[in-house]
């Protein structure tokens, strides 16, 4: 009986928790409503200078990585700081002493993780057709996340995936760059770390941190900020496909511990 | 009003997707149900006009799948 009501608080929470919501629903704005919070301080002047302070056509692109670059910056580390501590929590090998099961090597139940397809249509269709096709795609995306959608993150995943794309479907062969957890955990800390040179340049220019117009380059104000966008972009990209990859490193080398059942 | 009848459909779905996940007894069912959420949930993100998160979303939400279905190879597929 007393199981059953130790089962019910957390029922109980969330109930009241969701009623106090639903019952103070109507107190935020409607989506859309241009008389919102959100739309009526900043957003008007982000709409009419963006394009004259940043160069870029992308609102999006111009608050995220110009305008709350110094938030962006610190978004990277956490993302860093996130895939370093996967692989602390999973691939951290412990005292063999105190491990008691010895770890579980990923290719004990089958040959190679992708043996079934392995040798066959779905091996050529991914690596010479759809990898290509995202790699370009993620360089695009790169390049061209100044003016559209996209940018850093989404390229740095796109890689990612291509990444995990190889190593699934032929584990067996070496790939043109293998990246072990070591080296992966490194290389999103070079992301993050191209990231904060970019902010040390402007400081050199003689310009705030990460105040694209005061890079030290013989450019424009137009083309600095582009180049200086560019840059943080690329740094973005990098932390976020090591971090991907990371994370795939810790999942496949993942210990047993003695709690495990 | 058009966006409101799909936005209401989209939810609906994703409510019943919830519930297919919590009490599949088959985890990598679960896991692929788990994807269509994310996939309706990039639906819902474009019909509020969001199209950056939405990209997003469609990368993260194979990415995450892909952890799952590795992850799943440690443990075993049915639950008790």
């Amino acid at each position: 009986m007393a199981k059953k009501i130790k089962n019910a608080i957390p029922v109980v929470i969330i109930a009241i928790v969701l009623a106090a919501a639903f019952a103070r629903f109507d107190f935020l704005p409607s989506i859309g409503d241009p008389d919102a919070p959100a739309h009526t301080r900043t957003s008007d002047y982000y709409i009419e200078h963006a394009v004259k302070d940043t160069n870029s056509p992308n609102y999006v692109t111009a608050v995220i990585v110009d305008y709350r670059a110094f938030d962006t910056m610190l978004e990277t580390t956490v993302m860093f700081l996130a895939g370093l501590g996967v692989v602390i929590l999973l691939a951290s090998r412990p005292d063999p002493k105190a491990r008691i099961i010895k770890p579980r090597k990923f290719t004990e139940n089958r040959e190679h993780l992708g043996a079934p397809a392995y040798q066959s249509i779905n091996k050529d269709v991914m690596i010479k057709i759809i990898e290509p096709l995202i790699l370009i795609y993620a360089v695009y995306v790169l390049f061209h996340g100044e003016v559209s959608l996209g940018g850093g993150f989404q390229a740095g995943a796109l890689i990612g995936m291509v990444y995990i794309i190889d190593t699934m479907v032929s584990p067996g062969t070496i790939s043109l760059i293998r990246l072990p957890k070591e080296r992966s955990v490194a290389l999103a800390g070079a992301g993050t770390f191209i990231y904060t040179l970019t902010g040390i340049l402007t400081l050199v220019g003689g310009g705030v941190f990460l105040e694209y117009g005061k890079l030290p380059f013989s450019m424009s104000f137009e083309e600095k900020h582009s180049t200086g966008i560019l840059m943080v972009e690329v740094g973005v990209t990098i932390g976020v496909m090591a971090t991907i990859i990371t994370i795939l490193n810790a999942i496949h080398e993942r210990a047993r511990f003695d709690d495990d059942k | 009003m058009h966006s409101l009848i799909l936005e209401a459909i989209l939810l609906m779905a994703l409510i019943a997707i919830t519930l297919v996940v919590i009490f599949d007894k088959d985890l990598l069912a679960a896991v692929v149900t788990y994807c269509a959420f994310s996939f309706i949930t990039m639906f819902l993100y474009i019909v509020m006009g969001a199209p950056d998160v939405a990209f997003t979303e469609a990368v993260i939400g194979v990415i995450s799948t892909i952890y799952f279905v590795i992850s799943l190879r440690n443990i075993d597929r049915r639950c008790k």
